[in-house]
């Protein structure tokens, strides 16, 4: 990275308030708002246009789900990175939009500085964590290892079209268990880096592979879905 | 379903036309006159025509004409006094329609349940015993059957149609409640949206405004409890989701994470495990300092449902467990163990100065 100069910022809010007000925010701070847009086919074509580091997205968009938003962001530019943000924070339209590929999420009520850094570390491809998202994952990593059907909610996607565990379900080492439990109950990366006497930047690795690993099978499991449906 | 009581009335009389054809076909001989006998079986083969086409369509389906119905069956019933000498009446011989007379009194029941059954039922009856004249025990076994048609036919129907009601009640009620919920959901989404907005911006201009920015930031997880609380009021087969008794506890200064899926146990567990995490929040507010926060994790492995709860708060030494007893502390501890050892849980305390106090509450599934 080389400064805020080069970090440009898609954001797509269905509120104008919200929206004008954040990116007035981030350009106070120094970024560059790409753009803005009110819902998701709009966010699509000013991605394409203007082509964004980073997109700060509403989950509840009027017109497609957060999940679906980022799988096309991420089709259009494999390099954008998407920060989820939302205000009521279902816990499963949640989930749908880290394992379509989100790299971070952030609830609305959090303080416009924590905003800010989580806009930087997301540019630079670091996971942005809330301990509300940890609790998520690793319940998604339990639901996948009981073979479990996915929870009542999951509405887009091949995972909720009923069809049996995948042979080779993510897992789960003991350590990154070990650090999303404490993520999950609160603790900073450094106290946890003290605790289990590691670098802040292996407990960084380890949180972010629970994510990258869950986005693959995700992956994996819409291209098998797709074959099966004869999708080319 | 009125649709295939119709059908089904079509095609019993399709049936019984066929059957008082192949009567008729072996027993003209016999006829008085038997020229009349194939002019009835040809009234029957057009009144069948007829009645069939006019009841595949609802509006065909007239009182006059279910009325005809059973009025051109009694007439063919009576005509058998015409058409059959009544040496062989007297023998037994069946009427000319048969049991094609029956149909009507069908066609009576679906259109007009139990009540229309049974009177098309007395009026083919009436039309049997004036025919006879007499009433033998096999006029006596039809005339149950005809009754039964009538009586028990226009009863499944009714029940039928009722059910049909019923459900279209219910599927309606819940496509209005579904939309109901899709609005709120809208609303209660913008009005946090605003909410955070003034709580944020509001925090950063300080003074006065901040004090707004609180009250909105209150008002923000009053109105996010309320949202998410709202799914755990609807219990799924006798069981409680564990996650949305839990995520009203969120607010400024403390943070729910749960799975995605509802957290399903049944009802004590589930309340105890709610009721000693809220004990321990509480304990939080009470003691661990101003500026304390606290996280509740939720995690469910299939075989037991475990809740934590840890703040970042003063913390104590193990070896100081009788200063935290004196402090209070230990007593709401003692609390927590007993309401989850009724439950057959556990719950467990770890505390390290400057790391905070973790509360561990455990109940297994099986």
């Amino acid at each position: 990275m080389s400064g805020d100069s080069e970090l440009r910022v898609l954001v797509v809010d269905d509120h104008p308030i919200w929206r004008h007000s954040v990116a007035a925010g981030l350009e106070e701070a120094g970024c560059v708002v790409a753009g803005t847009a009110g819902d998701g086919a709009q966010a699509l074509r000013v991605a394409a246009a203007t082509r964004p580091g980073v997109v700060l997205l509403d989950l509840n968009l009027p017109d497609m789900s957060g999940a679906e938003v980022t799988r096309r962001l991420l089709a259009g530019d494999p390099g954008i990175r998407v920060l989820i943000l939302s205000a009521s924070g279902e816990r499963q339209d949640v989930l749908d939009a880290m394992t379509a590929g989100a790299t971070g999420y952030l609830v609305k009520s959090a303080q416009f500085s924590e905003l800010l850094a989580a806009v930087r570390s997301t540019a630079a491809g670091e996971a942005v964590f809330t301990p509300g998202l940890a609790g998520l994952v690793l319940g998604e990593y339990r639901r996948l290892a009981a073979g479990a059907e996915p929870a009542a909610g999951a509405a887009s996607g091949p995972a909720s079209a009923g069809r049996p565990a995948s042979p080779a379900q993510p897992r789960l080492t003991e350590r990154e268990t070990e650090v999303l439990r404490l993520v999950a109950k609160g603790m900073t990366y450094p106290e946890i880096a003290a605790l289990l006497v590691l670098s802040p930047r292996t407990v960084q690795n380890h949180v972010q592979n629970t994510l990258i690993k869950l986005q693959l099978h995700n992956k994996a499991q819409l291209v098998r879905y797709a074959l099966e449906q004869g999708i080319e | 379903m009125a649709e295939q009581m119709w059908r089904v009335v079509a095609v019993f009389r399709v049936v019984t036309l066929v059957y008082a054809a192949v009567l008729i076909t072996r027993d003209h001989d016999s006829y008085s006159h038997p020229a009349a006998g194939w002019l009835a079986l040809g009234v029957m083969a057009a009144w069948s025509a007829i009645t069939i086409a006019a009841y595949s369509r609802p509006g065909g389906r007239q009182t006059w004409l279910v009325c005809a119905d059973v009025a051109v069956a009694a007439g063919l019933v009576l005509s058998t006094r015409l058409i059959v000498p009544a040496s062989q009446i007297n023998a037994g011989a069946p009427t000319i329609p048969s049991s094609w007379a029956a149909s009507s009194v069908l066609a009576c029941a679906v259109a007009g349940g139990p009540a229309g059954g049974l009177a098309g039922a007395s009026v083919i009856i009436a039309a049997d015993i004036v025919e006879r004249q007499a009433l033998p025990q096999g006029t006596l076994s039809n005339i149950v059957l005809v009754l039964i048609a009538g009586g028990v036919g226009g009863y499944i129907v009714q029940l039928g149609l009722r059910a049909e009601a019923a459900a279209d009640r219910a599927a309606r009620l819940e496509a209005a409640i579904a939309e109901r919920e899709r609005i709120a959901r809208g609303i209660h989404d913008s009005v946090l949206q605003v909410l955070a907005l003034v709580a944020t911006r509001g925090r950063e201009l300080g003074g006065e405004a901040a004090e707004l920015a609180r009250l909105a930031g209150e008002q923000e997880s009053a109105l996010r409890s309320l949202v998410s609380g709202a799914s755990a009021s609807r219990p799924e087969g006798g069981l409680v989701d564990l996650a949305g008794l839990l995520e009203p506890l969120g607010g400024s200064r403390v943070t729910v994470s749960c799975p995605a899926g509802a957290v399903l146990l049944a009802d004590p567990p589930a309340r105890a495990l709610a009721a000693a995490a809220g004990e321990a929040l509480d304990n939080v507010r009470r003691h661990a300092g101003d500026e304390a926060r606290a996280w509740v994790l939720v995690e469910d492995d299939g075989a037991a449902v475990t809740v934590s709860v840890r703040d970042n708060g003063l913390g104590f030494a193990d070896g100081r467990l009788a200063e935290a007893e004196a402090a209070g502390r230990l007593g709401v501890a003692q609390s927590i163990k007993g309401r989850m050892r009724d439950v057959g849980g556990t719950a467990c305390l770890r505390s390290l100065p400057g790391q905070g106090t973790e509360v561990e509450l455990c109940v297994r599934r099986f």
